[in-house]
């Protein structure tokens, strides 16, 4: 009886799923573009972005997305900034041809990251990529990218074994964790040496994720060449509803100086909890999107008083350049917000793929690898205070490095490198009670 | 002559779409079908609502790529591995938790994901929270790995994989093994007493479901070549192989198959035409239908076509 | 260690309790009452969040002020929830349930980032919100205080509800067996809609509450959610008791474990205890069933 049904169901079925499935995917596959370029005049050239736009991560990739759209809107447009093809109108090496942005979201998971790579080249026609913020994306995003032969530029993602895999096709524009924690030292260093303050023991916090591990190995390693004592740390799960034992445990060990790495939600959580309990560490260095985001001062206000955080940009670099400071002039008027560390990083990635592209006059992907390969960007041409852009054999911008600032009434001020200071840094910082 | 027609469909899919996005596509509804499959076994035939089977898949995926990137063990001598792990890992969650009953059940499988899953984030010897690169090798079946954008080979490999697990659950289905299985979901103390022990049978179900789940998980750690806690020992794993098997129909041996196709196909065509404006309207649209599809079809895919048929009769 | 670092552990333990059994015990009653586990409970505590958030950007309300708006608009979506949703299945396959309420979560933590995007969002100075109780060298924070004064008035007013009023008889009866109930002519659609409308209420209030100490942003759901439903579990399913005392047992193992254990895994020792717990007694520490 019930074989008989099953029997007499199944032709049923199984063409119903195999038409559904055909639907689908006819839905989702637009025309097809193969793999690689052609030269010479073409109307439009297709960029593809990556970032989370839904999950945890979302804020940061919204805020990237906002950095590579006015990215756009320079380089299409004709405006008068000291910036690689901001003068003219598109590229105009390819007889100005307009930018065309091909926007995708990997949800924060690397096996999304990876499909969408694929879909951009194979079936968008990108001849480019652009993303991913997350360091565990990137990872297998820039493999997928690899073996099609298609250039990946990485503005944000800072895990260093990034550029360890012997990509030919990677190329990251922004300094990595070593180069951030390294900064973070250095400026512990600066601050023993040249003012006289004693720092000698360390807290560690970090997510318990690629980047967050990363940053701790880093810190850990550097903390024992150079004669500083790690005396706790503690890896957390991003969006922890309660980190009190953290903070107790804090208390209770005291190092001088706490190294935090979180996202905007912990990192708040993390402040509260420390000045409920009234802990008073000499410092907080912050590193991660939670410590740059300007969400982070307008949901902490005044209690961001005092912290010190690691950036590759910050708004008084804006204000020492002229043009740097049109184009975060530009972008509170287009989206409505500050530009943040995570726009201007990834703004600065993908206009440094659009320069390549247009040197390399050709959509042919070894011809803009090559001119990747060949980018030497000037620092008086970026938005960023870097020295410029120039990759060494690993993809890694050489001139890649960071500013360290210290929030003063709300704002970012450059403390360090010292010859670089907006503002004398204020160590050790106020204490709670103070800041009331 | 339909299921040769489909079987043929099924077999000329990738070489009819020969880019690597719809092959990626073909790929993921495979590889979810074998786990909402495996699935159902224990949460369709026994009725026990497992929601902690991305233990399995994590097994699998972790006990390959370890043992591949630390001893150089070839990935199919890890996936048995991998599966020997999950089945005595069953049977240890089995133990602990079959006296438990309804959501008692359901809160203790999350538990037990969540708890593995801690242990792998704080453990560096497992890859911790930076997770596992898996070491490249040439590209052959008996390395398990396929490289460039061809993603024909893994796509016939996990189709394998699935018919293998199908003709599983039809054999079971039909024997005693499988009438037992719903005597203790339609009334576990009824089966009892009839002679059925439930612990055993439920034990088997869930031996078999960390079997087929297992398979999967190194198949993914194969096919993406990295795998973090995050991604294979998470909570929305867990979840997305039950909402295939109830949408398509539990208890049912098809239902999961389609329900992985509605749902990948459902989900891959709203965030590739809807997720780049980044306010999230595919997955608010995702949701919806998922709400919609609950309330006016709660026996699934499967039911609907039942009804369509018997309006046609 | 010090006796005054233990008990201000001790002390962060049962204020975080307080949080917990405040969200859990509007969830109890659901599930006690409608049969049906809320996978979206999370999401209506975001939700809460928002309105208070809201009330004060907008109207400059403090939280504490704008909670009988909180409660009232988080009630009035219980009952449509109810309506709308859950009251067409609610005899359908447990699965199903589970499906759609999980379906819920999804679109409202998408809605909420379609509305108001992903960003955090946090209410400045607050009444209480920088204050907090000094005892010797144990700090108390005011707005665990205030939350915690909040669950224990939810939980009087549930408990009294429940146990002493001719309505909450009804309801119990409407629990125990709907068609026994409907014969005695207790109108069980009036129950459970008055259920999802006061087991959502109690998120309203926790949501109000917790703006003086959590910031805002669509994922907040998850961060309690998951917390909650261990919470009604080791507590006992349907067991309005069980699941405030549970609260309270989970606040204090999660923060006295994690400080003992290492925080790594303070949430892994609180699974633990419930797995130890259920294995002994399957029906949670004061169920019924």
């Amino acid at each position: 009886m019930r074989t008989g049904f099953i029997k007499r169901r199944l032709p049923v079925v199984l063409a119903l799923s195999l038409v559904i499935a055909s639907m689908v995917l006819g839905a989702c596959t637009p025309q097809t573009n193969e793999p690689g370029g052609q030269t010479g005049e073409v109307d439009k050239v297709k960029i593809g972005i990556l970032y989370p736009l839904s999950g945890v991560a979302a804020n940061v990739g919204l805020d990237s997305k906002y950095g590579i759209e006015l990215a756009v809107e320079i380089i299409n447009g004709s405006y008068d900034f000291n910036l690689p093809l901001a003068k003219e109108e598109g590229l105009p090496g390819l007889g100005g041809a307009k930018v065309e942005l091909v926007v995708a979201d990997h949800q924060g998971l690397p096996e999304k990251g990876q499909s969408e790579v694929e879909r951009l080249v194979t079936q968008e026609g990108v001849v480019g990529v652009v993303g991913c913020y997350l360091s565990s994306v990137t990872q297998t995003a820039s493999q997928a990218a690899e073996r099609l032969g298609i250039p990946f530029v990485n503005g944000s993602s800072s895990a260093i074994g990034l550029t360890e895999r012997g990509l030919k096709w990677f190329f990251r524009t922004g300094p990595h964790d070593a180069h951030i924690v390294g900064n973070l030292f250095d400026l512990m260093d600066d601050v023993r040496a040249e003012k006289g303050k004693e720092i000698l023991t360390i807290g560690l916090i970090h997510e318990n994720t690629l980047q967050g591990a990363d940053m701790g190995d880093m810190a850990q390693k550097l903390a024992d060449e150079r004669g500083y004592e790690v005396v706790c740390r503690f890896p957390f799960p991003p969006g922890s509803n309660d980190v009190t034992s953290e903070v107790q445990s804090l208390k209770a060990k005291d190092p001088d100086v706490i190294i935090m790495q979180a996202q905007t939600p912990d990192a708040v959580l993390f402040m509260k909890t420390m000045k409920q309990f009234d802990y008073n560490p000499d410092a907080v260095l912050g590193y991660g999107a939670g410590f740059v985001d300007p969400k982070f001062f307008e949901v902490f206000g005044k209690n961001a008083e005092g912290v010190i955080t690691k950036a590759a940009w910050a708004l008084d670099i804006a204000e020492n350049r002229e043009d740097t400071k049109k184009i975060a002039d530009m972008f509170r008027e287009k989206f409505n917000q500050e530009m943040t560390e995570n726009s201007s990083r990834n703004f600065t990635a993908f206009l440094t793929l659009a320069e390549a592209i247009n040197r390399a006059g050709s959509t042919d992907p070894e011809a803009i690898r090559q001119a990747l390969v060949e980018t030497d960007i000037p620092g008086d041409q970026l938005i960023m205070p870097w020295e410029g852009i120039k990759f060494d054999s690993s993809g890694q911008n050489i001139y890649a490095s960071g500013v360290c600032t210290q929030v003063f009434n709300g704002i970012h001020r450059t403390v360090w490198p010292f010859d670089f200071a907006s503002e004398e840094i204020i160590w050790p910082r106020q204490n709670w009670s103070e800041l009331e | 002559m339909l299921p040769v027609a489909a079987a043929v469909i099924a077999l000329a899919y990738p070489k009819v779409f020969s880019l690597p996005y719809p092959q990626h596509v073909g790929v993921l509804i495979c590889m979810n079908a074998l786990m909402a499959v495996a699935w159902n076994i224990t949460g369709g035939y026994t009725g026990q609502v497992a929601l902690g089977n991305t233990v399995f898949f994590g097994i699998g995926a972790y006990t390959s790529s370890l043992l591949l990137r630390d001893f150089g063990v070839n990935p199919w001598i890890g996936m048995l591995a991998g599966t020997i792990l999950s089945m005595i890992a069953a049977v240890v969650l089995g133990y602990t938790t079959f006296r438990l009953r309804g959501y008692y059940f359901t809160i203790a499988c999350i538990a037990m994901a969540e708890i593995v899953s801690a242990i792998v984030v704080n453990t560096r010897r497992l890859g911790g929270a930076v997770g596992v690169t898996i070491p490249i090798r040439d590209a052959s079946l008996l390395n398990f790995q396929f490289h460039g954008t061809n993603k024909a080979p893994y796509y016939y490999t996990i189709l394998t994989f699935l018919a293998v697990a199908l003709f599983v659950v039809y054999r079971v289905e039909r024997s005693k093994l499988g009438y037992y299985f719903r005597a203790i979901r339609e009334d576990e103390d009824g089966a009892r007493a009839l002679g059925v022990n439930p612990a055993r049978y439920k034990l088997i179900a869930f031996m078999l479901s960390a079997l087929f789940t297992s398979v999967a998980g190194t198949f993914y750690a194969q096919y993406v070549m990295f795998i973090d806690p995050a991604s294979v020992l998470a909570q929305p794993v867990s979840v997305s192989m039950c909402l295939m098997a109830v949408l398509g129909g539990l208890g049912t041996l098809w239902g999961p198959v389609l329900g992985a196709m509605a749902l990948i196909g459902i989900s891959e065509a709203t965030r590739v035409t809807l997720g780049g404006t980044g306010q999230a309207v595919d997955l608010m649209i995702y949701g919806l239908l998922v709400i919609v599809f609950a309330v006016f079809q709660p026996t699934g895919l499967m039911g609907m076509l039942g009804k369509l048929k018997a309006r046609k009769e | 260690m010090t006796f005054e670092i233990l008990a201000q552990a001790v002390i962060n333990g049962l204020l975080m309790g307080f949080v917990f059994a405040l969200v859990a015990v509007g969830l109890s009653l659901i599930l006690g009452v409608a049969q049906i586990i809320n996978f979206a409970h999370g999401e209506f505590l975001m939700l809460g969040m928002y309105t208070a958030f809201w009330m004060w950007a907008l109207f400059g309300l403090d939280p504490l002020v704008s909670l009988p708006i909180s409660i009232g608009v988080l009630a009035l979506l219980g009952v449509c929830v109810y309506k709308l949703i859950t009251k067409r299945i609610l005899d359908a396959p447990r699965l199903t349930q589970i499906f759609a309420t999980f379906g819920l979560s999804i679109f409202l933590r998408s809605l909420a980032q379609f509305l108001w995007t992903p960003n955090s969002r946090m209410i400045q100075n607050s009444w209480v919100g920088d204050l907090r109780v000094a005892l010797g060298g144990v700090y108390i924070g005011a707005p665990q205080l205030v939350a915690a004064a909040g669950a224990i008035l939810a939980f009087g007013v549930i408990h009294w509800l429940v146990e002493k009023t001719e309505v909450g008889r009804a309801m119990m009866a409407t629990a125990e067996d709907r068609d026994a109930a409907a014969l005695m002519g207790i109108n069980t659609e009036q129950m459970y809609t008055l259920a999802w409308a006061v087991g959502s209420a109690c998120v309203g209030l926790a949501g109000g509450l917790l703006t003086t100490f959590y910031s805002v942003e669509p994922n907040i759901g998850l961060v309690f959610g998951t917390t909650a439903s261990v919470v009604i579990a080791l507590g006992g399913f349907g067991s309005i008791k069980g699941a405030f005392a549970a609260g309270i047992i989970v606040g204090l193992i999660q923060v006295v474990g994690g400080f003992l254990i290492g925080p790594a895994f303070k949430f892994a020792v609180v699974l633990t205890v419930y797995l130890v717990v259920v294995a002994v007694r399957p029906q949670g520490l004061l169920g019924k069933y």
